[in-house]
């Protein structure tokens, strides 16, 4: 074995700190390019509520189809904070509805990801069992899934089952192939740097393909919760008696249109921090990817 | 960088030119090696090496040039233990290669770093995979001694993203020469990073292995890399790659410090390489045909 003869001898590089990092000043121009998105993002928001609400005010639409935006808020103010009177058309409140569509979402997207991780990893990892299930995959994952619902309405009647059943089914799919992807483009190099330095094929599996592929199947859980939703407004609106998708068809029928906005605008909010949260899970996991420009 | 600093006169005699221990027997040993890959789509296969009978000296420095497409990284991948060998041998320290061991190390073109491992983790990795009888506290004192000599100390806790292209080199120096192993192969580790960055590597890479004696092979289509660190220079044709001259390079070392690419000698060797590989190198250069 060949080794170093002596630790002082190794010492011979200068560590001046020409090269090493420090601390340094912040700037308010720096701070604007960093937070100036929020604030142009507020204030952009802001206009444009104002103009909706000038808008309504106006009366060039009738409010059946466009309510004021304050309209809108009151009734999302007053469906998050109260319980709906006894005898009201509509049982439960926004915030019941939300809390049972929330539940649904969640079971269905545990359910997907337990299903579909382990799918997707073995697809890219076993030639065989990648032949025997892409067909299906591919074959499912571009059925339309609200093509799916009769037949799930008629298996399930109009059950919570039959419900979790199409947010399964929608969001497995992004979930499984973008797994199945990672594996797949696992960086050949590190995969031979692994091998040289002695990794045994459990190791390659553990220590290079799944940490390598960990953002993208963060990526697909994120492709997930956004077909997910889909499934949970599907579900609801063509067989349910609960649930946001079910709110939106009532408040229609009701032509209670403030309810209705205020569903779509919570549907809308709820998307986007469910993503933010991959998103930045994404960033946290994998530094490395972290795409700064969106 | 300490480089510059480093003059002739502070080189102490010893080390210059670094001579092979007496009286060892080779440590790679090819005989007739001939590998290639298959072409599955075409019902093909390409021969890459064609009988390759090369024996490797303890602590010597071996570079192999040849333009593009002509084996060489083949080579290194079949000593490595990557590849099977479709004819002939490989022999390292006695001992036919059948898959990776703890006795070879290597640095690679692209870096190959883990992107979701800090520096000093990727420097650790050898010992994770590698099942070496060293203790716990032995690698945190190696992985600190190697992070030290490749000048990367402050930036334990960074990840590969966070570092230039030659420090990503420098770590995977490091992670090469952690584990002690007795041979270094390279597949052009200097290849993608700029010319400036590149001489300052060669040069250090030379001061790692005089304080190391490791027996390395390397990698380069530079043939002014090839004379600044080779022992001898093995010139490789153009697909199918066999041997086509080795070259001894008996220039002083360290070369960086001696501006070997002043001396006559030093003119006369690129010259002659160049010769070599002209021909292979225009061919290489019209078109991969196979």
């Amino acid at each position: 074995m060949s080794t170093i003869e002596d630790s002082e001898g190794v010492a011979t590089v200068d560590a001046t700190d020409s090269n090493r990092i420090e601390d340094t000043e912040f700037t308010a121009g720096e701070a604007w390019t960093l937070y100036g998105s929020w604030a142009v993002t507020v204030i952009n928001l802001t206009i444009f509520f104002c103009i909706w609400e000038l808008f309504a005010w106006s009366g060039a639409i009738n409010p059946l189809f466009l309510p004021a935006a304050s309209s809108m808020f009151s009734a999302l103010w007053e469906g998050m904070t109260t319980t709906a009177p006894p005898g009201a058309v509509i049982s439960g409140s926004i915030r019941d509805h939300l809390l049972y569509s929330l539940t649904n979402l969640s079971i269905g997207l545990g359910i997907a990801c337990v299903i579909g991780i382990p799918a997707g990893l073995l697809m890219g990892g076993n030639k065989y069992v990648e032949t025997v299930l892409s067909p299906y995959v591919w074959a499912l994952a571009s059925l339309p899934r609200i093509a799916l619902v009769p037949l799930f309405i008629l298996f399930l009647g109009f059950t919570v089952k039959m419900q979790i059943t199409i947010i399964v089914l929608s969001a497995v799919f992004p979930i499984i192939i973008n797994a199945w992807a990672g594996v797949k483009t696992t960086e050949k190099s590190l995969l031979a740097a692994a091998k040289v330095f002695g990794a045994s094929r459990r190791e390659l599996y553990f220590k290079v393909v799944l940490p390598y592929t960990l953002p993208f199947i963060i990526a697909g859980i994120q492709q997930g919760i956004g077909r997910g939703l889909i499934g949970v407004v599907i579900a609801e609106i063509f067989g349910g008696s609960k649930g946001l998708g079910y709110l939106i068809t009532r408040s229609a029928d009701t032509f209670n249109s403030p309810l209705m906005y205020a569903v779509l605008f919570l549907l809308v909010v709820v998307s986007l921090s469910l993503i933010n949260i991959t998103r930045w899970l994404e960033a946290y996991v994998a530094p490395w990817r972290r795409i700064d420009m969106l | 960088m300490t480089l510059m600093e480093t003059t002739p006169q502070n080189v102490a005699p010893d080390q210059s030119p670094a001579p092979a221990p007496a009286g060892t027997a080779p440590v790679i040993v090819t005989e007739g090696l001939t590998v290639g890959y298959k072409l599955h789509r075409e019902r093909k296969r390409l021969t890459a090496l064609r009988d390759i009978s090369l024996s490797v000296n303890r602590g010597e420095f071996v570079v192999l040039v040849g333009p593009s497409g002509c084996g060489k990284t083949t080579y290194i991948n079949a000593i490595s233990g990557l590849v099977d060998p479709w004819e002939g041998t490989i022999e390292v320290n006695g001992r036919q290669v059948t898959g990776p061991g703890p006795d070879r190390a290597m640095v690679f073109q692209d870096y190959a770093l883990m992107p979701w491992r800090t520096v000093e983790s990727n420097i650790r990795m050898p010992f994770e995979f590698q099942n070496l009888q060293v203790s716990k506290d032995e690698i945190d004192e190696r992985v600190r001694r190697y992070i030290e000599l490749v000048d990367l100390t402050g930036f334990e806790k960074s990840y590969p993203y966070e570092l230039s292209g030659g420090m990503k080199q420098r770590v995977g120096i490091a992670r090469a020469l952690v584990s002690e192993p007795d041979i270094l192969l390279a597949d052009e580790p200097f290849a993608a990073i700029d010319a400036m960055t590149r001489e300052a590597m060669q040069s250090e890479l030379e001061r790692f292995v005089a304080k190391t004696h490791q027996t390395v092979i390397f990698i380069t289509h530079s043939i002014d890399e090839a004379i600044t660190l080779a022992d001898r220079v093995v010139v490789i044709s153009f697909r199918p790659g066999q041997i086509k001259e080795i070259v001894d390079v008996n220039l002083p070392r360290p070369r960086f410090d001696y501006d070997v690419k002043m001396l006559p000698e030093y003119v006369e060797l690129r010259d002659h390489i160049w010769r070599l590989v002209k021909d292979e190198a225009l061919q290489s250069a019209r078109g991969e045909k196979r």
